[in-house]
């Protein structure tokens, strides 16, 4: 086995990604850990190399790009707009396949027409891999968590039920079974005895008493009211889930929502689609689409017809900067992805940005790639 | 071919593997002195015992440095990445039983299951710039519980190896995942356990590594057979 695994098509994939208007960075292998475990959780610990500093430190070999492209970004401080590229070896912890592998892709940093750029996302991965792998078909999938979340809130559900199913979107399986749940009342109201004792004392009844009742309990067992949740947190929460306990998501709703994530069709029909499901279901879902359309329009006018991408409304990301567009290119009839990205607005400022700064971006697996033109040659 | 059995070193453990032991006929004693490490069954030369620290017995088993072990189902999940695979749980003992549980302040009186919990785990960045930390010494059954069984991705361990249950109150971590058997400790610290909050329900079992050898010998069959007979 060669020592060398860099892919052989590497400079001429540096040369797209060059033509494609953007400006090559590189970041350190190792990486601080907590910027990652922070964004993608606990679970991501088993798939990264860990290791420590001399000082306890907790360092990790860079598992991906986008989190140190945005972190020498904010420390760079040198304004956006800005469309970095990159091309280097990430590690990750793989039960099939290579620890060490090629990634390259493009974060585009503080463009402020969204739909160009997210247009522009899903155009340039298409370009870099048309120009690697010429001959190869692909197919696209597209998917919006916005879209997604206009229909929950146009349903009128409550906000924590808006949050939570939110939050699962793009994890089918968390999805349907929290679905589930809310359609029947046993699992959202439970309560405990404390609950129970208290709402006979009359403690309940406003809010000021509770969060008084709370506070002093805390004092009384030793537990600091600031440290954690505090006693507001734990009232406000607490009258809100009793204000849920007796309602439940209506079968209606419950259809709606269901036929909404059924939905799997065309691009250039998708903006028609939701229309109508909208219409139908006496939904407004206001700006949400117009962003959505206008993304189409701006795809149609890079030169990549929309007839060529599946939209599937179920499609995300259950992490919580992703917010909108999320994409994958795979070659036609494969499950292998080659290509996958999307929009992650509240990436940087979660990474300690001053300002707001819209990001989207995507990345290319060189590995799968070079096995593609492997078969293809 | 000789068949290793790891026993606990010490303490209560060790009392009520041997006294499972006996009641199935295999008579454990002490090569040497009482304080040994090395045992055998008696008038059995084709049985050799290791007493060994309950965590190291599920690392050897693993190995496969010995056959059977007698440890905690926790410490066997816990310890070692896809348990079934590698291990046979061959008998349920009866003794040793702790749950792995999670959970929370007393006072949190919003939160009594892990979707609670969730709710929580979701908001509290931006609550309080920062995500919900667990102390816990259990990582691996705190992350597959949390993320496969409840979709809950967004908090942080802090290892925690000993005095777990006093983490809350010190402020050092939000919530806890530890080992509870009576669960008065975590009532003396004001903790409370989430309704749908019992990651693993253990006890001491008798563990046997899967090992291509083990096929077709007698000597295994008949460990197997005669403790899960003595039950």
């Amino acid at each position: 086995m060669p020592l060398v695994n860099l892919p052989t098509f590497a400079p001429q994939l540096i040369a797209d990604l060059e033509g494609l208007g953007t400006e090559r960075v590189d970041t350190p292998v190792i990486q601080p850990a907590e910027p990652f475990l922070d964004m993608a959780g606990e679970d991501l610990r088993r798939r990264i190399f860990l290791t420590e500093s001399e000082t306890g430190k907790s360092l990790c070999l860079r598992p991906e790009f986008t989190i140190p492209v945005c972190l020498r970004h904010i420390e760079t401080a040198t304004g956006t707009p800005k469309r970095y590229a990159y091309l280097g070896e990430v590690f990750r912890q793989r039960r099939e396949g290579s620890n060490e592998f090629y990634q390259a892709g493009i974060e585009d940093l503080g463009e402020p027409d969204v739909a160009k750029a997210d247009a522009r996302a899903v155009h340039d991965a298409l370009t870099v891999l048309k120009n690697r792998l010429p001959g190869v078909a692909f197919s696209v999938v597209l998917g919006d968590q916005a879209v997604f979340e206009a229909v929950v809130a146009a349903c009128g559900l409550p906000a924590g039920w808006q949050k939570r199913l939110v939050h699962a979107f793009g994890n089918q399986a968390q999805l349907q079974r929290l679905m589930a749940d809310l359609s029947d009342p046993a699992p959202s109201g439970v309560f405990g005895p404390e609950v129970d004792r208290l709402a006979i004392l009359g403690k309940l009844d406003d809010e000021a008493t509770l969060i008084a009742h709370i506070d002093a309990t805390m004092e009384e067992t030793g537990y600091s009211t600031n440290a954690s949740r505090s006693p507001a947190d734990i009232a406000r929460r607490l009258r809100e889930k009793m204000e849920l306990a007796n309602t439940r998501l209506d079968a209606r709703t419950l259809a709606l929502l269901r036929e909404f994530l059924a939905l799997e069709l065309s691009l250039a029909e998708a903006p028609g689609a939701l229309a109508g499901f909208a219409e139908k279901a006496g939904l407004s879902l206001g700006a949400a689409l117009l962003r959505f359309e206008s993304r189409v329009a701006a795809l149609s006018a890079t030169g990549v017809d929309p007839a060529t991408i599946t939209y599937r409304a179920a499609f995300g990301r259950p992490l919580d900067y992703y917010t909108g567009l999320v994409f994958e290119i795979a070659p036609a009839g494969e499950a292998l992805v080659l290509a996958g990205g999307g929009r992650f607005d509240r990436l940087l400022t979660l990474l300690g940005a001053k300002e707001r700064i819209p990001a989207v971006g995507f990345s290319l697996w060189l590995d799968r790639i070079a096995g593609v033109k492997g078969a293809a040659a | 071919m000789t068949v290793t059995i790891g026993l606990p070193s010490k303490g209560r453990m060790k009392e009520d593997s041997s006294a499972v032991l006996a009641r199935a006929g295999f008579s454990v004693v002490a090569v040497g002195n009482d304080r040994s490490y090395r045992g055998r069954v008696e008038g059995r030369d084709d049985i050799e015992i290791a007493f060994l620290s309950a965590s190291e017995i599920s690392r050897e088993i693993a190995n496969g440095t010995v056959d059977f072990g007698v440890t905690g189902e926790d410490l066997v999940r816990e310890g070692l990445a896809e348990a079934d695979a590698r291990v046979e749980f061959c008998a349920r003992l009866g003794f040793g039983h702790a749950d792995v549980v999670v959970a929370v302040p007393e006072i949190w009186l919003d939160v009594d299951t892990m979707a609670d919990l969730g709710d929580v785990a979701q908001d509290f960045r931006a609550r309080h710039g920062r995500r919900l930390t667990i102390a816990t010494k259990y990582w691996r059954l705190t992350q597959q519980f949390f993320s496969g069984n409840h979709g809950i991705q967004l908090y942080r361990i802090v290892e925690s190896l000993g005095a777990t249950e006093g983490a809350p109150a010190s402020g050092s971590a939000d919530i806890i995942v530890d080992i509870t058997s009576t669960g008065s400790t975590l009532t003396a610290n004001h903790l409370k356990i989430l309704s749908d909050g019992v990651i693993l329900k253990s006890e001491a079992c008798l563990v046997r590594a899967r090992k291509q050898e083990h096929e077709g010998d007698p000597v295994v069959a008949e460990i197997i057979a005669r403790v899960r007979g003595a039950l």
